[in-house]
């Protein structure tokens, strides 16, 4: 238990006492006020800080200064010339008081850190040991101890020997403290050691006690270090009046020369609310190292909290509403009035950072500040030493310092304040600002149970469970409060976002809208988007019935053309000026060989003439000609005159609507990323109002799980890639938590596009300056010119990073003038940015790529899209004109640019539809739109819905083409959208999905290598407690080690991976790969999540519904509509039936009387302790644990219950479960 | 940094030249690769220089350990490798290895897994996806490429997707993920549970996406089998064997052994037990301490191996690489260990028909510099293809990006028969 000790005194009587005009005057010494003190040069002045000052210590004045000290600046050092007067060498039988004022920032337990000392410099020509006198601070215990050593001289056969005195006690090294030691050589009886004006015992801990003299040389006198500098002798913090004397300082001088009045409260009772802790969050006035400030600093935001429980504070929002960062460190205040009941009870303060608690203005218990060591090599803690204070106790998490004491009441209210440091700093970085667990709790006189502290009637157990809870109710509470905090920073953009949703409408007023043509006879229709397909349809269809030849064109050429021709012979940068993407282009041929189809006449056919070329002019240039049969089929099929149909349409049937329950697992499976529950699916087949579809689509829209199911396909699109551990591999900050934010919000796209490319707020917390990040790679802005063209525009470019490519239009030069702008400043291309054409073109043909840019050239920035839209109107709409990135995002979001508008929607419409309008999504330059009058029309309809995200989701979910029933007989959604094919779930939804139908939490490790914080923020993050699959990550055991293994999230993220997640998103996707493979099956079938959902263990949801289950009958409805949002088949219901019914009745077992388990901490494994052997064994322990999955309850029959797992495993691992229907 | 990765033209560059320039295609059909995570010194091991002080003031510059004499005529090896050492003539160590990269464990690691610098705009396979992408399993029966070690992106399929990736295991006795059932499913319960699968649903349309996935989980349930599973079982080996191969890290070997006797094509093993010496191979500091230990552990299991292989008759048609992300400097850290060392550093071959001649390359009396024959990653790459048949040249695709298999990459003329 820390008492500080207080010592109140007069300030009166206080100022007169440290005027060093009493007894006699020093030998030396430093005031740090005016300039000439020696050693103290103008260079080291610098350093001048405040120092103690009034009111708090009277002794001094209120602009008072001190020295401060660290290992970066050198120490003072005193030649014994700059004092010529003074005799600062000291021998036998000479007495001598050292005293000095001092502030520890930073003192590492075991080391000793010189505050003054003469000789022992490691000079040349000195003796090793050569220390005449010297006062240090020695760190025990995290407190300063004082210590005094001198080495005594040889002689009378004796070789010099160190002596040294420490003092058993020592003082928290908060705020300014006075030292003191007295002593006369040759009488080891004299020493005296003092501490604030208490005097304090010690013992002679090395060389023992001795009459001998000290060594007494020429050597110099330094201040701050001491044995040749380094860090275990070096003093960080700072000094004050260090006065040496030729005397014994009488006792009461130096009982009385600590003076210290506490400063009043920050926080006054009558500020406080009633009921309620007041958190103030301060963000300026701390010092830039690791210690208290002083003084104490303002709050910079305030807000109310039920109790003394902290994990983290509400999130700080800048801009229009993204996430930043507080200053770190910053400083955490928690006050109250507690009533506390009249008795002695004890107390615990937890802590992350370093913190303090005040009763009554009385401190009383701390925590120190984070050890500076953030090495792998610390040890995994024993099971004893963990604090233990109660049966339910819950020991500390990872990475938290805690003291306890006892309190002693006399009844009534306590004011209670708690300060802590969150944030510090390591060496001149800093550490994650996390408060881990900041809490105090309280045991009340007599009972075994802790409490979290309140002022209130509010009573919350600080055991496990009860944590657990308080800790969730919590975060609900905080992301209200973050959410409100979004709102009003977007709330302060207002005007200017007004403006555009303004200038938006002009121009829908001003340009023609797209009509929606006449619905055909008999096609279904629920809104224009059946309108559109049904009139494709038609004009297909008479299309199909004009005479075509016996060639089909889709089946049979486009093939061919794909294969060997359109890499180069599509798209405005055509080879030759040819482009072989449409009829038309085709018949008007290209620049050198005139038409390349001439319908009818194959010999005039250019086409024909190349890939039958025997020379070096033959098409393909590589790669393999073309064979005999194929040339014979491109013959005959001009000779037919190339019939071209526009679509490749194989379907042209519309098929039915989708009953109910397919309708129900469809829609929430693309609303909100997991198959429905029970109660989801009776409730929409109970309600038996027309509207009954339209209401579920509502209530799915506005479900906060629509973020969620965002979230995998975002993360793919701007390829976010954060590592848990030191950034490579083109690794970006964490913007997930931005991107979830906004899906949350439902921001409008347009200002979503305008936050990621303005890559504001937070790098390493989440906000979309993560975005703008890429380790290790040469040119981060030209990467992030590529992902954002592919996403909002259409437009790849990422051949362009290195040469101008033949199937792409966009040249190096644009996307270097993109990174230029998102730059905003010119940039200069890297050679490693290059190809070197010379060898390429050796072979004697030109080379198919092109180097129009040479690697040092200086490429200022120019919006490359000006057949999207003009660069002028980009400074014309942009909120900051002067910014390029502002501008940058104006041009791709303004409503001229109907390009980022039918981008968006085609994004949408593919990921509900199966089929973009355009194909690939984020290569325009490749497809065609199949419905060109439909995509502009869902295009101005998102501009005109104020880019709403969930408006144009509506409108795609309300259609018929929508709600169609599936094809099973179709591999792809067909091209005129006439009915949807079964696609695979998405990774993320099978996973998610798997949880949701078993009712089996979703438990895997904190995303994170550094749960207990102890490594620099730059080289760890950790990315939080994941509740739903999108929130892991690469578990980045590149090292191989055990120790830094995440066991269950290897095992979660085998089965993503497995479905085409990726653990690591180097470069821009959108569409994962989808084909099947073994391992899919492989690793549900036979893995460990597979048994953790199949395996009926007490916290199964199946497991309860077994229980109470009447029959096998309803049990087998209830597996079914959980898993498969169905009741089963006649023939299921036999086979199943007949597998479960026996045993069915005697299934259920009585809870068996669990012997107490024996509660213990479960050590825990972090970067911090990887190294330690045992580490290993404990992660290879959990990883086999893991895979062994969580026992099976004992409330059921053993033998009924593996047959209803096996029932569970057969349906989970249907090929109907991880289908789309 | 340099992506030449889209050389489209080189094929008509090779076509056009002279016949000769077609690359050498050797005969081997599997590989081990064992990897060193941590960064293995080669001066302490493959490339030995004169003895170095690393305790004590002043500390001096050079290999820890003593060196001796191996099978090759003036090729030395450190002398905790002597076991290795008596079969030099049937590996190489290729000691002038060189990349830029030091300071990140992870993005050298990547870098020799893919003999590329990360671009952001492509993510390329490792050496096993490759291998597995371009010449498959030999039996139908096994997965092409197995990792025995943790998964990450450097060992992944990167671009060529799923189907090129591996199956893994943490450790010899944990079973392939995905493929090994859990304890209480018993061979009868898994019948019982196909059986149960069957008769779920309707059976899907052939040439369907469900249809695919249907043949897929046929295909899982049937490797998930016994025939499968007999290989990863070390027990059906005799004890002595078992003995000679070591610990954890030698079983592995001897399990990489029957994988590729199963057909398995390409198996990365890991040697991540840092528990020797609390590093492994990134022996800073105090890790160094117990470095001799790691070494005599790689000693004891390559050894056994080529031994093991000879005597099967499959050295020459097993390539066994020995990988390591970077060297260590000749010079010592303050705690005695060494830093990390990219400039020059041994990457060591064996087998796989290759011509072995004990060392390839000479680096400087401190090992620091490349004095004669420098091999950079693309060239040892395009070695290893090369003992596997695999043309080094060869063009795949990442979408419609033409992306050759090595960086300009040419095998070592000197290791090709």
């Amino acid at each position: 238990m820390a008492f500080c000790c207080l010592v109140f005194l007069l300030p009166s009587v206080a100022r007169a006492q440290n005027d060093a005009t009493s007894i006699e005057k020093p030998v030396a010494q430093w005031r740090f006020e005016e300039p000439g003190e020696p050693g103290v040069t103008n260079e080291r002045r610098k350093f001048l800080e405040a120092g103690p000052r009034l009111p708090t210590y009277p002794a001094f004045t209120a602009s008072n200064q001190s020295m401060s000290f660290a290992g970066d600046r050198p120490a003072i050092t005193i030649r014994e010339a700059d004092l010529p007067q003074a005799r600062l060498r000291f021998t036998l039988n000479d007495s001598i008081t050292i005293e000095a004022w001092v502030k520890v920032a930073d003192l590492s337990n075991g080391s000793y850190a010189y505050l003054i000392g003469k000789g022992r410099n490691q000079r040349p020509g000195f003796p090793e040991k050569n220390q005449n006198y010297a006062l240090r601070l020695k760190g025990e215990n995290d407190e300063a101890r004082i210590s005094f050593l001198f080495a005594s001289e040889p002689g009378g056969g004796k070789a010099a020997d160190w002596h040294r005195w420490t003092s058993s006690t020592g003082f928290n090294t908060a705020g300014w403290h006075h030292v003191a030691i007295v002593y006369t050589f040759g009488k080891p009886e004299s020493i005296h050691g003092y501490i604030d004006g208490a005097s304090v015992k010690g013992t002679w801990d090395m060389g023992g006690a001795t009459p001998r003299a000290p060594v007494a040389d020429a050597d110099d006198l330094t201040l701050g270090s001491g044995n040749g500098g380094g860090a275990g002798n070096t003093f960080r913090g700072w000094l004050d009046h260090v006065t040496l004397w030729r005397s014994a300082l009488p006792d009461d001088v130096l009982r009385n020369r600590y003076q210290f009045i506490p400063p009043p409260p920050v926080v006054k009772r009558s500020d406080l609310p009633k009921g309620d802790v007041l958190v103030q969050l301060c963000e300026s006035g701390l010092p830039n190292r690791n210690a208290w400030p002083d003084p104490p600093p303002p709050a910079t935001e305030q807000y109310r909290e039920p109790c003394f429980g902290f994990f983290e504070v509400p999130h700080k929002y800048v801009d229009t509403g993204v996430r930043g960062d507080r200053p770190n460190p910053y400083l955490l205040r928690a006050a109250a009035t507690v009533p506390i009941p009249a008795g002695r009870h004890r107390i615990l303060l937890r802590g992350r950072g370093a913190a303090r608690l005040y009763f009554d203005n009385k401190l009383l218990l701390t925590t120190p500040f984070p050890p500076t060591d953030s090495s792998g090599h610390g040890s995994v803690r024993t099971v004893e030493s963990y604090l233990n204070l109660g049966p339910d106790f819950r020991f500390a998490p990872p990475g938290n310092r805690e003291s306890w004491t006892t309190f002693e009441s006399n009844g009534g209210e306590s004011l209670v304040v708690l300060e802590t440091i969150v944030g510090n700093h390591l060496g001149n970085g800093r550490r994650r600002p996390e408060l881990g667990e900041t809490v105090v709790a309280i045991s009340i006189a007599g009972q075994e149970s802790w409490r979290l502290l309140a002022p209130g009637s509010r009573v919350v157990p600080y055991t496990d469970a009860g944590w657990a809870a308080y800790e969730s109710e919590r975060r609900e509470h905080s992301n209200r409060v973050n959410a409100a905090s979004r709102a009003a920073k977007r709330n302060e953009h207002a005007t200017y976002w007004t403006r555009r949703r303004v200038e938006a409408d002009r121009w829908l007023a001003t340009t023609a809208d797209e009509r929606v043509p006449p619905l055909p006879a008999g096609a279904p229709a629920f809104n224009p988007i059946d309108h559109f397909l049904a009139a494709k349809r038609e004009q297909h269809r008479q299309q199909a019935a004009a005479p075509a030849g016996a060639i089909d064109f889709h089946r049979q050429v486009q093939p061919l053309l794909e294969a060997k021709c359109l890499a180069c012979h599509a798209g405005e940068q055509a080879k030759g000026g040819l482009q072989l993407n449409s009829r038309a282009t085709a018949i008007v041929g290209g620049k050198n060989d005139g038409p390349a189809v001439v319908p009818g006449k194959p010999a005039a056919s250019a086409l024909l003439a190349r890939v039958k070329s025997t020379d070096e002019d033959v098409m393909p240039p590589k790669g393999g000609k073309l064979t005999a049969n194929e040339i014979r089929l491109l013959e005959m099929w001009i000779q037919e005159g190339a019939h071209w149909p526009e679509l490749n349409a194989n379907h042209t049937t519309f098929t039915p609507l989708a009953d109910d329950l397919t309708f129900v697992r469809r829609v929430t499976l693309d609303t909100v990323g997991v198959v429905p529950t029970p109660e989801e699916i009776r409730a929409f087949l109970s309600d038996a109002s027309p509207e009954k579809r339209s209401k579920l689509i509502d209530r799915l829209l506005s479900d906060p799980r629509w973020a969620d199911h965002w979230m995998g396909y975002w993360l793919d699109v701007l390829a976010e890639n954060p590592n848990i551990i030191n950034p490579t591999l083109n690794n970006t900050g964490p913007f997930r938590w931005w991107l979830y934010e906004s899906f949350r919000d439902n921001k409008p796209m347009d200002l979503f596009v305008t936050e990621l490319m303005r890559m504001r707020g937070s790098v390493r917390f989440g906000g979309p300056a993560g975005f703008g990040v890429a380790s290790q790679n040469d040119v981060p802005m030209a990467m992030k010119g590529t992902v954002i063209s592919s996403a909002f525009l259409g437009v790849e470019m990422k051949c362009a990073r290195c040469h101008d490519a033949p199937a792409h239009v966009s040249t190096q030069r644009d996307l270097f003038q993109l990174a230029a702008l998102l730059e905003a400043k010119p940039v200069t291309l890297p050679a490693t940015s290059t190809v070197a054409l010379g060898a390429v073109q050796e072979g004697g043909r030109k080379p198919l790529i092109r180097v129009t840019l040479k690697p040092g050239s200086n490429v200022t920035g120019k919006w490359p899209f000006t057949r999207f839209v003009a660069e002028e109107l980009g400074s014309k709409l942009a909120e900051e004109p002067g910014d390029p990135r502002d501008v940058l995002a104006a041009l791709i979001t303004a409503p001229q640019n109907e390009r980022f508008a039918q981008v968006m929607a085609n994004r949408v419409w593919k990921r509900l539809m199966g089929r973009g309008i355009v194909e690939p999504v984020d290569d325009w330059e490749r497809g065609r739109p199949s419905h060109p009058e439909m995509l502009r029309w869902l295009g101005r309809e998102f501009v005109r819905g104020g880019y709403d995200l969930k408006r144009l989701t509506r409108v795609i979910l309300t259609s018929h083409a929508y709600q169609r029933a599936a094809d099973p007989q179709l591999k792809e959604t067909p091209v005129l959208f006439t009915a949807p094919a079964r696609r695979r779930l998405a990774a993320e939804q099978i996973v998610d999905s798997l949880f949701q139908a078993a009712g089996k939490p979703f438990v895997v490790e904190e995303a994170s290598l550094d749960i207990d914080g102890v490594r620099e923020l730059g080289s760890s993050i950790t990315l939080g407690q994941p509740r739903r699959s999108w929130m892991l990550t690469s578990t980045s055991n590149e090292r191989d080690r055990p120790s830094l293994s995440l066991p269950r999230t290897q095992m979660v993220t085998d089965v993503l991976q497995a479905f085409g997640w990726r653990a690591s998103r180097q470069d821009p996707l959108t569409v994962r790969e989808a084909e099947a493979n073994v391992l899919q099956p492989a690793i549900l079938q036979n893995g460990p999540v597979g048994l953790w959902v199949t395996r009926l263990s007490d916290d199964h949801g199946i497991t309860s519904a077994a229980l109470s289950a009447g029959s096998v009958d309803s049990l087998l409805d209830d597996v079914f509509l959980r898993t498969l949002t169905r009741r089963p088949t006649d023939a299921e219901r036999r086979t199943y039936r007949e597998y479960l019914q026996p045993g069915f009745a005697d299934r259920v077992r009585p809870a068996p009387s669990k012997p107490p388990v024996k509660r213990q901490p479960e050590p825990y494994v972090s970067w911090s302790n990887h190294l330690h052997p045992e580490a290993n064994a404990i992660m290879i322990e959990r990883g086999e644990r893991a895979r062994r999955g969580d026992p099976p309850t004992e409330r059921l029959d053993p033998d009924w219950r593996s047959r209803l797992e096996d029932v569970l495993w057969a349906v989970l691992n249907s090929s109907e479960f991880v289908f789309r229907p | 940094m340099n992506r030449r990765e889209f050389l489209s033209a080189s094929a008509s560059v090779a076509a056009s030249s002279a016949v000769s320039s077609a690359p050498p295609r050797g005969r081997a059909d599997a590989c081990i690769f064992l990897w060193l995570g941590g960064g293995m010194g080669q001066i302490d091991t493959f490339d030995p220089k004169a003895g170095g002080l690393n305790k004590g003031t002043p500390k001096k510059a050079g290999s820890l350990y003593d060196s001796i004499p191996t099978a090759v005529n003036g090729v030395r090896f450190c002398e905790h490798l002597a076991r290795s050492a008596r079969l030099a003539d049937r590996m190489t160590a290729v000691r002038t290895v060189n990349h830029k990269v030091i300071d990140e464990h992870a993005f050298a690691t990547n870098l020799v897994h893919t003999g590329r610098v990360t671009s952001g705009n492509v993510v390329y396979p490792s050496i096993g996806s490759v291998v597995a992408h371009e010449r498959g399993a030999a039996s139908a029966d096994v997965p092409p490429y197995i990792l025995i070690g943790y998964p990450n992106v450097s060992r992944g399929p990167g671009f060529l997707g799923s189907r090129a990736g591996y199956v893994y295991l943490t450790e010899t006795t944990s079973g392939p993920a995905g493929f090994s059932r859990p304890a209480d499913v018993s061979e009868q319960r898994a019948a019982e549970r196909r059986r149960l699968l069957e008769a779920t649903g309707t059976r899907a349309a052939p040439g369907s996406s469900v249809a695919e996935y249907e043949s897929a989980q046929a295909e899982a349930a049937r490797l998930a089998g016994p025939d499968f599973l007999k290989h990863f079982d070390l027990k059906t080996e005799t004890a002595d064997l078992r003995e000679s191969y070591g610990g954890e890290f030698g079983q592995r070997c001897l399990l990489a052994r029957r994988l590729v006797e199963a057909g398995v094509r390409f198996v990365e093993v890991s040697h991540n037990l840092n528990f020797l010496n609390g590093t492994g191979w990134d022996v800073h500091n105090e890790g160094i301490n117990n470095q001799h230990l790691l070494i005599r552990e790689l000693d004891t299991a390559l050894a056994a191996l080529i031994r093991d292989l000879e005597t099967r008759k499959r050295l020459d048609r097993t390539l066994v690489v020995v990988g390591t992300e970077f060297g260590r400097p000749p010079e010592f850290d303050g705690g005695g260990g060494r830093g990390h060392q990219g400039t020059a550093f041994s990457l060591l071959l064996a087998g796989g028909g290759l011509k072995h001649r004990g060392a390839h390359g000479v680096t400087d009396d401190l090992g620091k510099t490349i004095v004669k024959d420098p091999v950079s990653l693309p060239d040892f790459h395009a070695t290893i293809h090369a003992s596997l048949g695999i043309d080094p040249r060869k063009e795949l695709f990442d979408g419609p990006r033409p992306v050759p298999i090595t960086d300009g990459g040419t095998p070592v003329a000197a290791l090709m028969s």
